[in-house]
């Protein structure tokens, strides 16, 4: 299984990669922006976590999760933002992501909050 | 600007550097921001808009921004790329993003950041002075710049918010 990283900061890819195959995943496709994470999650089925940014040119985070569960896609979707308030992390579930973890985050932060996610793409 | 706005950015700061590059950071009194001449700086800037406005700005020497920027993914940079751009587009935007959380009584949105490269002549909004508040860290001096006006009274806002989640 692949994870789809979506982010429009080439650092922030960069460090959340270097975590993720610390974390013995090696199959990482990225976006940069949402219009680009919506086609890669149509043309790779086998996606297994997308980790979405939500301040992003061309189209937010939001809109894309919006987008990838009308196409009736259930890919967990993890949201990585800096958006930290209670209303804002309201509003992603209530668009279909299933977790939210907050920026500035560490290793670890990412390890433990994306744990259940990453068993079943490496298994 | 009030205590209470400042302190935030503040906060945000030093848990943005202490959670990503395991790096401690102290702050000096704020003053209000100046012309710095032709310096060569990286500074990434970023509106914020809502029930209050203005922008906020890091300013890094551009040595600094390398090792720090660097100090993010564990290498070394030689020179101002676009990875160092880039970095401090994003430190900025967590930084504001983490900091109007902290905020009270405030619905506050950010624009995407912007990164340019040279010294502060001026940096003006209408009818909002900037006041900048250095900063000093293991990985070299750096300042954070904030523009920050209420467009909404505060109880007007929280009178608003108690409809809103009511």
């Amino acid at each position: 299984m692949k994870v789809l990283i979506v982010d429009d900061s080439q650092i922030m890819r960069k460090i959340i990669t270097g975590v993720l195959k610390k974390l013995k995943v090696n199959d990482i496709l990225e976006a940069v922006n949402g219009q680009e994470a919506v086609t890669k999650v149509s043309e790779n089925e086998d996606i297994g976590l997308v980790l979405m940014d939500w301040n992003m040119p061309m189209m937010n985070g939001l809109d894309a999760v919006k987008q990838i569960r009308a196409s009736g896609s259930k890919v967990p979707i993890v949201m990585c933002t800096t958006e930290a308030e209670k209303e804002r992390v309201l509003e992603a579930v209530k668009a279909g992501s299933n977790d939210y973890l907050v920026k500035p985050f560490n290793p670890k932060d990412i390890q433990n909050k994306l744990g259940k996610f990453l068993a079943a793409c490496t298994t | 600007m009030k205590v209470e706005y400042i302190n935030p950015f503040i906060q945000s700061v030093q848990e943005t550097f202490h959670s990503m590059m395991d790096c401690k950071v102290s702050h000096g009194k704020p003053f209000p921001t100046k012309d710095d001449g032709l310096s060569d700086n990286l500074i990434g800037i970023i509106g914020l808009s809502g029930t209050a406005q203005g922008n906020i700005a890091i300013k890094f020497p551009a040595e600094t921004a390398k090792t720090i920027v660097g100090g993010l993914v564990g290498t070394t940079f030689t020179e101002i790329d676009s990875s160092v751009v880039d970095g401090v587009g994003e430190l900025v935007n967590i930084i504001a993003g983490n900091a109007k959380a902290k905020i009270q009584g405030h619905r506050i949105s950010i624009s995407l950041p912007t990164v340019f490269r040279g010294g502060i002549h001026k940096l003006t909004t209408p009818s909002v002075s900037y006041l900048t508040i250095p900063f000093n860290s293991n990985k070299g001096a750096f300042e954070i710049l904030i523009s920050f006006r209420p467009t909404v009274n505060e109880k007007e806002e929280a009178l608003h918010e108690s409809a809103y989640s009511g």
